[in-house]
């Protein structure tokens, strides 16, 4: 796990970073899921553009996988909507891929400088 | 993390419209805060509305591989190809029927038949840890014949060895009449019930004090079979006493329905060892020399050859301080209340499961057939499926669904039918089994799970296997052709076709020519003469010597018999061994002790010479011969006035028949001192009763029914069932315990009786088969013309005359047929020749003429005629296409 970086979907993003993302975003509050691409998008200056139909999959399989959790709440426009929030294990999760994130971005910086 | 999973994909299986309720709901949200958002922005909520739906794309894609996450794909699949299946049946409700009901009939016999089986290996009743019962086997090294073990030597073994817990001995199953009713009571040691751990569900068990060797107690415990059939399940039977020969029994348990203590059969009732001489008089007194059965929980730890050498080591001390000093051989034989021997279970049930098994697999080729013929005709149907994006392997996974549910519902019909089945059987066996051969009560063996097990396996291995063949046949097409209404030319599934037509021809063949060997070795045994009057003569045995006066006056002054005689052993009971020295060579021979009037009875000549007088008994040196020990002991084979030395063996001859009647009589272990006699007069030679083994004895002695052991041989008036009856009813009087009395009828009738029941299972077996056979063969024929309506116009434009166009569907079936025939036959012939080779072959081959060529061509005879008609109707419409309709339809 520490090495490899195991990519399972693609996307506009680099492989397997939509899940990192969303684990971050969802590190303070539960949001729903339209939140979570509003804020990633807004931190980002719009650089980072989340694919909506690779948002709500990737909130499944991270809920199966038992990072996050989803509870129903009234939402900012009176009506039900789905939010999400990190679990311990999510937590622990978090951690380890922005660590990997972090060698990662480190390792392409080393090179891009002194290759 | 993995419970999280299971727990959430759980949800979406049993909750999947609230599941897809909330994923609905979620993605709708996300687009009405998106339209607020673009709204905010400033344009038209309709606009807004459009411009969201725009930046999220298409909601059902998103959806969808939202389900893909959950992992549900798999269920919601196979959810909708069994309702697909549904469909396809309901469009063709006749095929389906059709498919159930053939496979149904062929798993139905199989697992009858294994219903019977797992009741004789596999039930086990009620004991616990069953597998540590085994009983003792001993068998002396020189014949083979089974050594005895008496109590004394159950008592020693106890006492010396410790490989078992505990052990019981008993005599099992005595026949006898309590308060005038039969029933089969087996003698336990007191510790029985202490050793299976078995406690009656009414009363008490049997305990040591019972069995006490000077007095213990008269009482006996009843089996659940003997209270429902003996005492109507009456709930006061406890205390009640009943009266055996005249000594009364008090009831004191009754056993928990299920438990046979270790008999396939199984007691009506338990009753003390000690009790032995009550029960069987003629052992009064000698109890210590009759042979037990030793029964013992092995001791937890001592593994099964371990104790085998133990015993054999005990064994042998023992031989050495007895008389009995023939090397012994000490073997131990699981016993778990089955036949004690799988083995000889399966070698028996064998051949069955073949032949019955060669039903379900005709009906399963006449289904793959069917399934062939619609797999062309659905060809149209796949090939849209296919050209719409459909894999080959969701095609196929749709079509083994189809055969699953298919095999779900022939396995049901199944059950049903082997219940049927069996019923029936037990109905018409309880129907045919003569009354005298004992008091045979059958029961329609249970169902249990191994049998669903079997019913279900069998099932989708079937229409596994023969429904895989032509899903790969129907999906082995080309989309676009198919479309187009053209049959692919690969997908024309003619070889297998006609695989299917040889295997069944195959099957057929071979099933109908073991009914037709069967029905000609009948009909060839009923013709043969036994040499002995079978028609109205009856055997009644002795069994208390003090009653032997009051029985002899009885039968005597009975108006019914017409005629009597004695001897000793009885005609059932084998005969005994000795050597005759004539001075010039010692010959073996076999002896009995017959009275002057005996010939008479059963009608053998006395050829020349004279019969006993009435007053010579066995000190009398006198002899007579039959014709064939006549030539073999003197040249000229005249045999009268000849004198030889008659030197008993103490052994018996061993018995070679396949039905011993009456196995519990008492041994008749008396010996003749060897004596010098002179032959007066010579019998001609009786070829005897195969089956039950009676044979002829080559030398007879003097003797009369006033001495000790003889049996009584009778004519009597009238019909010899009637008479028996009344005869039971009257010497019963007499004596209680007087045992059976046997109707020579019954006993010839067995030798046609076997010979007639495998001939009508065997016929019933191969007319399901060749009708099964026939109706494929029609339905594909048909099948074949119908979609050769085209080439068959074309060829009848051409000039084909009809009688051409005939001949061209028939040749069609001719070569399977022809294959299936000669590989039939020949497996038969090869058959018939490996049974000729194994050690019973000799036996065997006496009674049934598996090598009759009469046989073998009349029953291809009939498959070939059955064939042509099946085939005919087809073929003749063939004939009929109007090739002017046909070029208009081109």
């Amino acid at each position: 796990m520490s090495t490899v970086y195991t990519m399972t979907r693609t996307s506009d993003l680099l492989p397997g970073t939509l899940d990192l993302l969303i684990l971050r975003t969802l590190q303070k509050d539960a949001l729903h899921g339209w939140a979570i691409s509003e804020r990633i998008q807004q931190i980002s200056q719009d650089l980072l553009q989340i694919n909506q139909g690779s948002l709500y999959p990737a909130l499944h399989r991270l809920e199966h996988q038992g990072w996050i959790v989803a509870d129903w709440k009234i939402s900012e426009l009176g009506r039900r909507a789905k939010y999400y929030h990190l679990t311990a294990s999510g937590r622990r999760q978090l951690a380890v891929e922005a660590r990997e994130w972090a060698r990662m971005a480190n390792a392409i910086g080393r090179v891009m400088k002194l290759a | 993390m993995r419970l999280n999973d299971l727990k959430l994909r759980a949800r979406a299986l049993l909750r999947p419209n609230r599941v897809e309720q909330e994923l609905d709901e979620e993605l709708a949200f996300h687009i009405a805060r998106e339209a607020r958002k673009v709204l905010d922005e400033g344009t038209t909520p309709a606009q807004a509305r459009q411009r969201a739906q725009a930046r999220f794309g298409s909601t059902a894609l998103a959806a969808d591989r939202c389900r893909d996450v959950r992992g549900t794909a798999v269920i919601d699949n196979t959810m909708r190809d069994v309702q697909y299946a549904f469909r396809t049946f309901a469009k063709a409700p006749l095929a389906a029927f059709t498919i159930v009901v053939t496979v149904a009939i062929g798993l139905g016999l199989v697992a009858a038949l294994f219903t019977v089986l797992n009741t004789l290996i596999f039930r086990v009743d009620q004991v616990p840890n069953i597998g540590e019962m085994y009983a003792i086997e001993r068998t002396p090294l020189v014949n083979g014949d089974g050594a005895l073990l008496t109590r004394p030597m159950f008592a020693a073994m106890r006492a010396d060895t410790h490989v078992f817990t505990d052990a019981y001995a008993t005599v099992p199953e005595l026949h006898l009449q309590v308060d005038g009713r039969r029933m089969a009571v087996t003698l336990v040691t007191g510790n029985f019930f202490q050793v299976v751990r078995v406690n009656p569900v009414m009363g008490r068990a049997l305990m040591p004090p019972d069995d006490a060797p000077s007095g213990g107690s008269a009482v006996i415990v009843l089996s659940h079979k003997g209270w429902d059939r003996r005492f109507s399940r009456d709930p006061n039977v406890l205390g009640r006493t009943v009266l055996v020969n005249g000594a009364p029994f008090q009831i004191i348990g009754v056993t928990a329905a299920g438990f046979r203590g270790l008999e396939v059969g199984g007691p009506d009732a338990w009753a003390p060892l000690s009790q032995l001489g009550q029960f069987r008089p003629a052992d009064r007194g000698r109890e210590d020399a009759v042979g037990v059965e030793i029964v013992g929980r092995l001791r937890p730890g001592v593994s099964k050859n371990n104790a085998r050498a133990q015993l054999a080591v005990w064994d042998s001390n023992q031989s050495a301080d007895t008389r009995d000093r023939r090397a012994t051989n000490i073997d131990l034989l699981p016993r778990r209340g089955t036949i004690p021997q799988p083995l000889e279970a399966i070698a028996m049930f064998g051949p069955l499961f073949v032949a019955f098994g060669l039903i379900l697999m005709i009906g399963c080729a006449n289904v793959a057939n069917l399934l062939l013929a619609r797999g062309v005709a659905r060809q149209r149907e796949i090939g849209i499926r296919l050209s719409l994006g459909a894999s080959r392997q969701r095609i196929l996974r749709q079509l083994m669904t189809e055969s699953a549910l298919l095999a779900l519902a022939a396995a049901a019909g199944g059950y049903l039918i082997s219940r049927l089945a069996l019923q029936g059987a037990v109905y018409w066996a309880m129907r045919t089994i003569p009354v005298d051969l004992g008091d045979v009560n059958l029961n329609v063996p249970a169902a249990d799970w191994r049998v669903a097990v079997f019913l279900v396996v069998a099932a989708v291995a079937a229409t596994g296997f023969f429904a895989l063949m032509p899903a790969l046949h129907a999906t082995a097409i080309e989309p676009l052709r198919t479309l187009r209404g053209e049959v692919v030319k690969n997908a024309r599934p003619g070889r297998a076709r006609n695989a299917l037509i040889g295997v069944q021809v195959f099957a057929s063949a071979l099933l109908l020519i073991c009914a037709a060997i069967f029905l000609r070795s009948a009909i060839a045994a009923a013709r043969l003469d036994p040499g002995l009057r079978t028609a109205d003569t009856v055997l009644i045995d002795i069994n208390s010597e003090p009653k032997r006066a009051a029985m002899i006056q009885a039968v005597t002054n009975d108006p019914t018999i017409t005629a009597y005689g004695a001897v000793r052993p009885q005609l059932l009971a084998r005969l005994r061994a000795a050597f005759a020295d004539t001075g010039a060579g010692k010959t073996p021979v076999t002896f009995k002790s017959v009275s002057g009037s005996y010939f008479d009875v059963l009608d053998i000549p006395i050829v020349r010479g004279r019969a006993f007088m009435p007053w010579e008994r066995d000190r009398h040196p006198v002899a007579i011969v039959s014709e064939s020990v006549a030539r073999a002991l003197w040249p000229d084979g005249r045999g009268v006035g000849e004198t030889f030395r008659l030197e008993p063996d103490s052994g018996v001859q061993r018995f070679s028949g396949f039905l011993r009647i009456n196995p519990d009589a008492p041994a008749d272990d008396g010996l003749v001192p060897a004596r010098m006699v002179t032959v007066v007069g010579v019998a001609r030679d009786v070829p005897g009763l195969r089956i039950t083994d009676v044979k002829e004895a080559g030398v007879f002695l003097p003797t009369g029914l006033d001495v000790a052991k003889t049996s009584i041989v009778a004519r009597v008036q009238g019909d010899p069932n009637l008479a028996r009856q009344a005869l039971l009813d009257r010497l019963t009087k007499v004596d209680p315990n007087m045992g059976t009395i046997i109707t020579m009828r019954t006993v010839a009738r067995l030798e046609t009786f076997f010979l007639e029941i495998a001939f009508w299972v065997s016929l019933m077996l191969g007319g399901l088969a060749l009708l099964l056979t026939v109706s494929g063969l029609f339905s594909v024929l048909s099948y074949l013309v119908e979609q050769r309506t085209r080439e068959i116009g074309v060829r009848m434009a051409l000039g084909a005359s009809a009688h051409a166009v005939t001949q061209l569907m028939l040749a069609q079936t001719t070569r399977p047929v022809i294959a299936g025939l000669i590989a039939g036959a020949g497996l038969a012939a090869a058959l018939a020749t490996v049974v000729l080779a194994t050690p019973a072959g000799a036996l065997i081959s006496q009674i049934v003429h598996v090598t009759d060529p009469v046989a073998y061509l009349a029953s291809l005879g009939v498959i070939v005629a059955a064939c042509l008609l099946a085939a005919w109707i087809p073929a003749a419409r063939a004939a009929k296409v109007d090739p002017m309709r046909t070029l208009r339809q081109e």
